[in-house]
């Protein structure tokens, strides 16, 4: 079998390990829906202030993404910095493996997580809150995955920038936090003013939402923000990879 | 036939040279030392070799290869354990070794490796439960899984109690007896003194000697030194006047008496004419750890002191 295949199945079972890791980046987006929707009265019942949308079918998006940001921003930069502070990076360039396929590993594991929680999530609300299987497949599919890549991307440069496992931690939540509010988990964007609107489109999570609620709920998502999140992952993910530090 | 030679080499960092025109070869089958005090350049010099860092200046070739150029080749054949370098905490030993045997184009059988360095019974521990003894040692299990050539193996034992010190220096002996060149660097001159074959003495990134342990505390003379309370006082003056005595100097009660040659003969040999006793008698010898803060001053004391 090939090394990277090696470090990714390594690397995969090192997550299992992770209690806390396994909890908010797998399971977490479903479990929020469920206990929305069952705990919070009329959450899944037409809503005025939403013209007539039901609060579960505007948090299914928002949660997916949080899951995403959970799995970019605050579970994978950390891991980054503690490879490097170890010195596993450094350790790995004197075997013939370049340790860009450890970073390769670990993105993989993560996207692969990242499948798993959509896919727990989305099934949560279509079976208990009769919400309809995402009506453009095709869309959300590469709403979800430019999504992924530009949150990974950002992931990613924190993971360059950082020294060690709490300078992850930190930079990683500077910014996971922000970009939560602009994907509208405290305020949901239909419902946010315009001006906001528009910065949050300018976020990559705020037109990941966008792009996935659309394309949930059978619309075919805007250009301009399936576009934001492209930019940010390549732009973002070049940078990441140009300052990445082995040691 | 060598399988390490650097020639000339400089490193710089800013505008200090931290190494500064080194040479030396690494004949095959030998274990070789580089000693020095903190900050002389013996991480540089052998992460130079290990490809891990760009010389300035000067010709490196490890086993005919170029270090930078070849450095597919030089991965799988020398085995490098770093200073200061870890494993994921929830991987365990067995997982690590599979993992970095299916690098290697001719892996060596890591359960025999994890046998011979005694681990076998922590295959399914994980990095974060091995003591630190433990962990060095899965360390060398790391650098040999590859079945290389050359192990480089950098500062194998700091941090180690004297127990598993002496467990880390019987494996290394053993690598050495399958038949792989060793470059040892390190703190300890019992360390030195027992392993290697020569040693290169390095100081402010200038090679200080390279020679055989005996061959360096020779070059600070073969010198003796009896130390003992004279049951009887006598006179400096006797004791100087024997030729083999060189220095007579008094701490509390003790006399301290050194010379060379057959001074040891010389001094008991007149106590026993005058019927003087020497009480708690210690005879002294120069050995390696003299030698080493003779040839690096002051800065190899601070680091001696620093590493016990």
């Amino acid at each position: 079998m090939s090394a990277t295949m090696n470090l990714t199945r390594t690397e995969g079972k090192l997550f299992l390990r992770d209690p806390i890791a396994l909890f908010f980046g797998l399971v977490f987006p479903a479990v929020l829906l469920l206990a929305l929707g069952y705990l919070f009265p009329g959450f899944d019942e037409p809503a005025a202030d939403l013209d007539g949308a039901r609060y579960i079918d505007v948090y299914g998006p928002i949660a997916l993404v949080l899951g995403l940001a959970t799995l970019g921003l605050v579970t994978l930069p950390p891991i980054l910095g503690t490879y490097r502070q170890f010195g596993i990076l450094r350790r790995l360039r004197t075997t013939p493996v370049h340790p860009a396929r450890l970073l390769t590993a670990q993105l993989v594991v993560h996207l692969a997580v990242a499948v798993m929680a959509t896919a727990m999530a989305v099934l949560a609300v279509v079976v208990a809150f009769d919400v309809p299987f995402p009506e453009s497949p095709l869309w959300f599919v590469v709403s979800f995955l430019l999504a992924a890549a530009s949150v990974f991307a950002i992931g990613l440069l924190i993971g360059a920038l950082a020294r060690t496992t709490t300078s992850g931690q930190a930079i990683g939540m500077a910014v996971y936090f922000p970009m939560l509010f602009f994907a509208g988990v405290w305020i949901p964007r239909t419902i946010m003013p315009d001006g906001l609107r528009t910065i949050s489109d300018l976020t990559p999570l705020g037109s990941a939402v966008q792009a996935i609620d659309d394309s949930w709920f059978g619309a075919t998502p805007d250009v301009m923000n399936l576009a934001v999140m492209a930019v940010y992952a390549v732009v973002v993910g070049f940078i990441a990879v140009k300052m990445f530090r082995w040691e | 036939m060598p399988v390490i030679e650097v020639e000339n080499l400089i490193k710089t960092y800013g505008d200090t040279n931290v190494v500064n025109d080194i040479s030396f070869s690494v004949d095959a089958g030998e274990i070789f030392g580089i000693v020095g005090p903190n900050g002389a350049g013996k991480t540089t010099t052998v992460e130079s070799i290990e490809g891990l860092r760009r010389p300035d200046a000067g010709s490196l070739r490890v086993l005919g290869l170029d270090p930078q150029r070849d450095r597919h080749e030089i991965t799988q054949r020398v085995g490098a354990q770093l200073q200061e370098s870890r494993l994921q905490d929830k991987l365990r030993v067995g997982e690590a070794m599979a993992l970095y045997a299916s690098f290697y184009d001719s892996p060596a059988d890591w359960r025999d490796l994890l046998d011979r360095l005694g681990l076998q019974e922590k295959i399914d521990t994980k990095y974060s439960d091995l003591s630190g003894g433990q962990k060095q040692r899965l360390a060398v299990a790391l650098a040999l899984v590859g079945s290389p050539e050359i192990a480089i193996l950098d500062e194998l034992t700091t941090g180690l109690d004297p127990q598993a010190r002496r467990s880390v220096w019987e494996n290394i002996e053993q690598i050495r007896a399958a038949g792989v060149s060793v470059v040892l660097v390190t703190h300890f001159m019992e360390e030195a003194e027992r392993l290697c074959d020569r040693i290169m003495v390095v100081d402010q990134g200038r090679i200080a000697a390279i020679d055989t342990p005996s061959g360096l505390v020779d070059r600070i003379g073969a010198e003796h030194r009896l130390r003992f309370r004279p049951s009887e006082p006598i006179e400096d003056a006797d004791l100087t006047a024997l030729p083999e005595v060189a220095m007579v100097e008094h701490s509390g009660p003790q006399l301290i008496v050194s010379g060379t040659g057959n001074v040891v003969h010389a001094v008991t040999a007149l106590l026993a004419q005058r019927r003087v006793i020497a009480e708690e008698l210690r005879i002294e010898q120069n050995n390696l750890e003299d030698a080493y803060l003779a040839l690096t001053g002051d800065r190899g004391r601070t680091e001696e002191s620093e590493a016990n």
